[in-house]
């Protein structure tokens, strides 16, 4: 955690006030220094905290190791021995059988296809909508952004029908676009928000000397605002594509044709009437799981720099 | 320029997606030799390998194409009134029976009045009086009488199940009476064994406690807590028994007390692996106990006492009132109500509802159609209980999870559920 502190911190002060290549020597130095410091003496306090660390970690981790040691079981083996022994053999049926009902990588085509679209839209949405509440400062700009984030506030069970019919009404039901507006808009509300009250706090010398300099509007939004944020700008994409991907409720009602479905809508095929195949389940949530596992990873040197890192004090 | 990396990245990776999936239209067929059909039925399923047939044959003999769509449960449940109300409805579906779902659509006008079909068809021959009772919705939506909506082409009904070996080992016979049953449950529990697998976080102790009013009960009861016919005494005899006899039986160790804790699908495995020698739930196990026990003997008898039992007709055909190719669609339905079909219903786990009992040649679905066969000839199908409001389910599992933990007399249970029942019935009823 306290890494995680640092180095936000320091990506703070070196983002806006150094150039990348004296950035690379503090760091040097720092790590030099935390390596040959002082003989640092672990408290119990500090093994406490490790434990809880520790704790914390196991059980956070416990559902996602229950996933795995289930979907390579057969289902008479989970019958037979419960949920929480390893598997006696490794069994492959489930995954596959899951793959082949439900024609997995169309799936995954249409969940990356939307959640990047919606992440990439939301962000640049965000973008303009703080520029103009967070530096612009338009009258009334708390109004405003109190009437955006009720899109998110409101929970999407109430949205449902009014976007039902007003999609319907433009012919965009059943269609991929139709939950790529949709979640444009919720999730930029969140980013507006983030962002507007991140812009707020801006210095106002580097806004006031760019326009010194002759520069417009726009070019001070794309050559100075936006490389500064551009951190948060990250963050937020990476969230914004994990929290769609998620998504279940607004893709279950739009995505009507069995080929415009995302990973998260063909799980709920394996889910009957009373029945329920835990084996072949555990199998689909693993392969739900997995991209977004491996998008984060891809993704998390800038995610641990944390959301306010564009902020500048 | 790092920082258009990240940027460059996701736009490769939507432009990769948009590749992928290609344009993604779905194509309005609006074809006239189309049949666009959903169900929600597994591949290797009874109803699922039957239909697949009922899909061939009915493309052969009309020379028409199906285009299937395998839907999940959850979708058509969820999303059913939307998408029959625009033009993305399909010629015919499979959907849920009940007030909530079929009944609902039907008094929205969404789904096909079928009076003239079924009459045309004899398909009203074929179905026993207490299956047609889901089948069709008078104009508020409550099932029971008025004009069909529905086809329904399999049952279900709760028997119990039970460990044969376990059975020779006690020296046990099945039980004909409920006193018999209960001594049953005696020896078992003198030998220090739970006999029966129970789950009152779900549905299974909830069939019990009615399957016990059942077998106090005649038509009328049924017809009263089911169809609204008539006031029902949460205090009569019916109800009394079913709450004490829980009681009684918690008490006596026969449902364990952690019960209140455990899920339908944790019960069916505790008999599956098994721990325990009985449990009572319903017929859609039937195949899944086929296919997983193979440590030791098992075997169904409907319960010991009762004329009648929980079941209904399974879920059905419904045409929606936009589709696109109705009579397609009836042709459709008759094909599955062919002795063949049915047939391929009954003979992979299933219970057909119009099947030859001459053409069941695997034995232990014989022994499953021939419970339900005399189920239905003595008109003992008595639905579930939580059918009446929308809420009773959890309310009653609720109800019956204090019972047995203890934390609520019998009498105080009884009378919580009545009011929740008659509040719930009186929002319908009106």
């Amino acid at each position: 955690m306290s890494a995680v502190l640092d180095e936000t911190t320091a990506t703070l002060e070196a983002s806006v006030l150094e150039p990348p290549k004296d950035r690379e020597g503090r760091q040097r130095g720092r790590r030099g220094r935390s390596r040959g410091g002082g003989p640092t003496r672990r408290t119990t306090g500090d093994w406490v905290v490790l434990l809880v660390a520790i704790v914390l970690g196991f059980l956070i981790a416990v559902p996602f190791l229950m996933i795995l040691i289930n979907s390579f079981k057969s289902p008479a083996d989970y019958s037979t021995s419960g949920p929480l022994t390893l598997p006696t053999s490794l069994y492959f049926d489930g995954i596959v059988a899951f793959w082949e009902r439900v024609d997995f990588p169309q799936k995954l085509g249409n969940s990356i296809f939307i959640s990047g679209l919606v992440a990439v839209f939301a962000v640049a949405l965000s973008m303009f909508n703080a520029f103009a509440l967070g530096i612009g400062r338009v009258k009334g700009r708390l109004w405003i952004v109190v009437i955006i984030l009720l899109a998110n506030m409101l929970p999407q069970e109430v949205l449902l029908y009014p976007l039902y019919f007003m999609f319907k009404e433009v012919g965009l039901y059943d269609s991929q676009w139709a939950v790529i507006i949709i979640f444009t808009v919720i999730q930029s509300a969140f980013g507006t928000y983030l962002l507007a009250s991140v812009y707020g706090t801006f210095p106002k010398e580097l806004l006031e000397a760019a326009s010194l300099d002759g520069a417009s509007r726009w070019q001070i939004l794309w050559r100075v605002v936006y490389p500064i944020s551009r951190p948060t700008l990250s963050v937020l994409l990476i969230f914004f594509f994990i929290w769609t991907w998620n998504e279940f409720l607004i893709p279950l009602t739009f995505l009507v044709s069995n080929d415009t479905q995302t990973v998260p809508v063909a799980i709920t095929v394996l889910q009957g009437d009373r029945l329920m195949d835990v084996t072949t389940t555990s199998a689909s949530a693993l392969l739900g799981l997995i991209p977004t596992l491996v998008f984060f990873l891809i993704f998390q040197r800038t995610l641990t720099r944390g959301i306010t890192a564009g902020a500048v004090k | 320029m790092k920082h258009t990396r990240l940027v460059g990245a996701a736009a490769a990776i939507a432009a990769a997606a948009l590749v992928l999936t290609g344009c993604s239209g779905s194509g309005d067929s609006g074809d006239d030799n189309v049949l666009r059909l959903w169900h929600y039925e597994g591949a290797d399923s009874a109803m699922g390998i039957a239909w697949d047939q009922a899909i061939t044959t009915f493309e052969k003999e009309t020379g028409a194409t199906v285009e299937f769509e395998e839907k999940s449960f959850e979708q058509i449940r969820s999303t059913a009134s939307q998408v029959l109300n625009s033009d993305e409805a399909p010629d015919i579906l499979e959907y849920n029976k009940g007030n909530a779902t079929a009944g609902l659509l039907s008094s929205q006008g969404l789904l096909t009045n079928l009076d003239d079909v079924v009459a045309e068809h004899g398909w009203d021959d074929r179905l026993s009086p207490s299956l047609q009772t889901t089948a069709r919705y008078d104009e508020r939506g409550i099932m029971g009488s008025g004009s069909w909506y529905g086809v329904p082409n399999y049952g279900e009904f709760v028997e119990v199940y039970y460990n044969k070996d376990a059975f020779d080992a006690a020296g046990l016979e099945i039980p004909t009476t409920i006193d018999e049953f209960e001594s049953v449950l005696q020896a078992f529990t003198a030998q220090g064994v739970t006999p029966l697998a129970e789950s009152a976080a779900e549905y299974p102790l909830g069939q019990l406690w009615y399957q016990l009013a059942l077998s106090k009960a005649d038509r009328s009861f049924v017809d009263d807590y089911q169809l609204y016919t008539g006031d029902v005494d949460w205090q009569g005899p019916e109800i009394s028994y079913a709450t004490e006899t829980i009681k009684d039986w918690t008490d006596k160790g026969y449902i364990s007390t952690d019960a209140s804790g455990i899920k339908a699908e944790d019960a069916g495995v505790e008999f599956i692996n098994g721990d325990y020698p009985i449990f009572f739930s319903g017929s859609w196990w039937h195949n899944r106990f086929a296919t997983e026990i193979d440590g030791f003997e098992w075997g169904t008898f409907l319960f010991p006492g009762a004329e009648m039992s929980p079941g209904s007709a399974g879920n059905m055909w419904v045409v929606p009132e936009n589709a696109k190719n109705k009579e397609l669609a009836y042709e459709f339905i008759d094909i599955t109500m062919r002795p063949e079909i049915q047939a391929l219903i009954g003979n992979n786990g299933g219970v057909p509802v119009a099947a030859d009992p001459a053409d069941i040649t695997d034995e232990k679905s014989a022994e499953l159609i021939a419970n339900f066969n005399a189920l239905t000839e003595r008109d003992g199908i008595a639905f579930y209980p939580d059918w009446p409001t929308p809420t009773f389910y959890d309310q009653l599992n609720a109800g019956l999870q204090e019972l047995v933990n203890g934390t609520k007399s019998p009498a105080e249970v009884q009378q919580q559920l009545g009011e929740q029942y008659q509040a719930g019935v009186d929002d319908i009823v009106g």
